[in-house]
């Protein structure tokens, strides 16, 4: 728990250094609107001096910069998708990711666990081979070409479910809590449209949401229903389960709570990984389905070579991930009771 | 007989059983073969460029004659993509890019990482701490978004997406190699080394080294696949900005938007990233096995 702090101070040094490779333009660019000419630029530039100090050593300006950050200051973004303070962008793309990833991880949560365990009981069977193939192949597939897949077989075979975006904007019309692709009050248009009573907006937002969560789901659970094979493997070879067959406990039982239950601890360490592994795929899979999220604000900031988009991005990943893992933490003490902080 | 010869014969002897061992494995042997096509096609297109019939062996050669991708027929097997891109000549040039970046990726990574993960382990205490304590950091950054991140510092060409990958490549095989030289340092020959009065760098060096490169060549084999894959997928969102690139990503993002209309031009050039990374990840298998002393003893 103690490295939290420097963690967290690694990181935004990283971001800063990445700021100042190639001087101070890059972080004026970031501050300084483009549409600024003249006196008006000129003046800016001064107060964005004062506030900076770019007349310092530089390991002066990092803690006025952090200073910034901390104030919730992070600059300008300037992409087709958004242009403005990078904070407003976070608020309206990141509950559009947040829903992404958390539909995500309930369905590899749901399919990897039992998935993982049925292979490790069933080993060396047809079914765990074939599981085992399966699993293999997603993970040696590029993310993107899994969404690809989905596409070709569920929104162009069988036209069941919807290709890109996350609604049909003809069902949005004139309603008054949407503008410009934008739901009020949580930007989470499936929660918007259940909060207004609109449940045939859900129910289009729900079918759009369904394709990139099951992609980013797949790419992810391969690695995890290995992990989880392995570990239930080794579980089940302990002398306490041993016992509890032993004893006359039936085997449902025997795996389901003896064996399942503690081969799940390494499965929780490597959730910062599985964490690790959704916010990246969500850069790539939110570009495919064109879902208006981070990652999708990430990829325009990135050819639009965006600044703040980019940098805002790294910042907020990293935050996120920096705390999972504080959390993770705390929770494997809970339910581990070996190790104590 | 002499000393020399037996241990010549040792030598032999090991080399035979390792052969054995991985030839057993059929699904490795399928990934080494997969594998060595990759290979070739690299080594002819990067060295004997003469040797196929291409006039441009390095781009794509687009046909804006005829834009629209075609399906696959005798003329073109794979069929064309957008703009007229015959994809069998075009993936036969791709995969020479993707072979060599993939490979100086993880080759500069693996060794800046070995020789920081040695370190740490070698001095431990502080410097071990604040190295561990890097890798941390960056980890903390999902590494598609660190590698856009310092594409954008650098510039966004092929170099700087080598450059990007390998920063982003080292930690994995830094907390790598510091596992692996750790489990090795508590082995007993070790000790033994110790007691006989080795310095601590004869120790690091000739003995913990070498006992834990096998491990981290069995890890860059599977990486070689895990970096296409990321290759891939930063060329995908349009990392790379020079058209007319061969590169497996870029090529299967052509046919994007074509994919209602016509999905070979995806799914072949996908196809062929799908392959390379399972070949690898069967061949690094095999290889575990042969350094796996339990795998060895059970033949």
């Amino acid at each position: 728990m103690l490295l939290f702090i420097p963690t967290l101070i690694g990181l935004t040094v990283i971001v800063f250094t990445l700021l100042h490779i190639g001087g101070t333009t890059k972080l004026l660019a970031m501050y300084l609107s483009p549409r600024l000419t003249g006196a008006a630029r000129a003046h800016v530039i001064a107060e964005l001096d004062a506030k900076f100090h770019f007349n310092q050593p530089i390991y002066v300006q990092y803690f006025y910069w952090l200073i910034q950050i901390l104030e919730g200051n992070w600059g300008i973004t300037n992409t087709p998708l958004y242009s403005g303070p990078v904070t407003q962008a976070i608020e309206i793309f990141f509950p559009n990711t947040l829903i992404l990833t958390i539909f995500a991880a309930i369905i590899i949560w749901l399919v990897s666990i039992p998935l993982g365990v049925h292979t490790a009981v069933n080993r060396d069977k047809p079914s765990d081979n074939a599981i085992r193939v399966a699993s293999l192949t997603f993970y040696a597939m590029p993310w993107y070409l899994i969404g690809v897949v989905l596409i070709i077989i569920f929104a162009v075979y069988f036209r069941i479910l919807p290709i890109a975006g996350t609604v049909n904007p003809s069902l949005v019309v004139g309603l008054s809590w949407y503008h410009n692709g934008i739901s009020y009050p949580t930007h989470i248009l499936l929660i918007d449209a259940l909060l207004h009573g609109d449940f045939k907006v859900a129910w289009n937002a729900f079918l759009h949401l369904i394709m990139p969560s099951v992609t980013l789901s797949l790419g992810v659970m391969a690695a995890l229903i290995r992990l989880m094979r392995g570990t239930m493997l080794e579980t089940m070879d302990q002398d306490f389960v041993n016992f509890a067959r032993a004893k006359g406990v039936p085997e449902k039982v025997v795996i389901n709570l003896h064996a399942k239950n503690n081969a799940l601890l390494p499965v929780v360490t490597n959730f910062g990984y599985l964490v690790a592994g959704l916010l990246g795929g969500v850069v790539v899979i939110e570009d495919v389905f064109s879902y208006p999220g981070i990652g999708m604000w990430l990829t325009s900031a990135m050819l639009n070579n965006d600044m703040g988009g980019i940098m805002g991005g790294t910042l907020l990943f990293g935050l996120i991930l920096v705390t999972t893992s504080l959390f993770l933490d705390i929770l494997y003490a809970k339910i581990d009771p070996r190790i104590r902080y | 007989m002499s000393a020399q010869e037996t241990t010549k014969e040792d030598k032999y002897r090991e080399l035979k059983l390792s052969m054995e061992v991985f030839f057993s494995n059929k699904s490795a042997v399928a990934g080494l073969v997969i594998f060595l096509f990759y290979f070739f096609d690299a080594i002819i297109l990067q060295f004997f460029p003469q040797v196929m019939p291409f006039k441009h062996p390095y781009s794509l050669t687009p046909n804006y004659v005829n834009p629209i991708p075609l399906p696959p027929s005798k003329k073109f097997p794979f069929g064309t993509t957008y703009p007229g891109v015959n994809l069998l000549t075009a993936i036969i040039k791709s995969i020479r890019l993707d072979f060599w970046l993939s490979l100086a990726v993880v080759v500069p990574g693996a060794f800046l990482g070995v020789i920081i993960g040695i370190v740490a382990t070698y001095f431990g205490g502080l410097v071990d701490e604040v190295l561990m304590r890097i890798t941390d950091i960056v980890f903390s950054i999902p590494y598609l978004v660190l590698a856009i991140a310092i594409g954008y510092v650098l510039g966004r060409t092929l170099d700087s997406m080598m450059i990007a990958l390998i920063l982003v490549w080292w930690p994995l095989y830094a907390r790598y190699a510091r596992s692996v030289t750790l489990e090795v340092k508590e082995i007993t020959f070790i000790e033994a080394a110790r007691a006989a009065g080795s310095s601590k760098m004869k120790i690091m060096f000739r003995h913990i080294l070498p006992n834990s490169l096998p491990p981290v060549f069995v890890q860059m084999s599977l990486d070689l696949g895990t970096i296409m894959l990321a290759i891939s997928a930063l060329a995908f969102i349009g990392f790379l900005p020079a058209a007319n690139l061969p590169e497996l990503g870029y090529l299967t993002s052509l046919g994007y938007n074509y994919v209602e209309t016509a999905p070979w031009a995806m799914i072949i050039p996908g196809m062929f990233i799908v392959l390379f990374a399972l070949a690898v990840n069967l061949m690094g298998d095999g290889f575990r096995d042969v350094i796996d002393p339990r795998r060895r003893s059970a033949l």
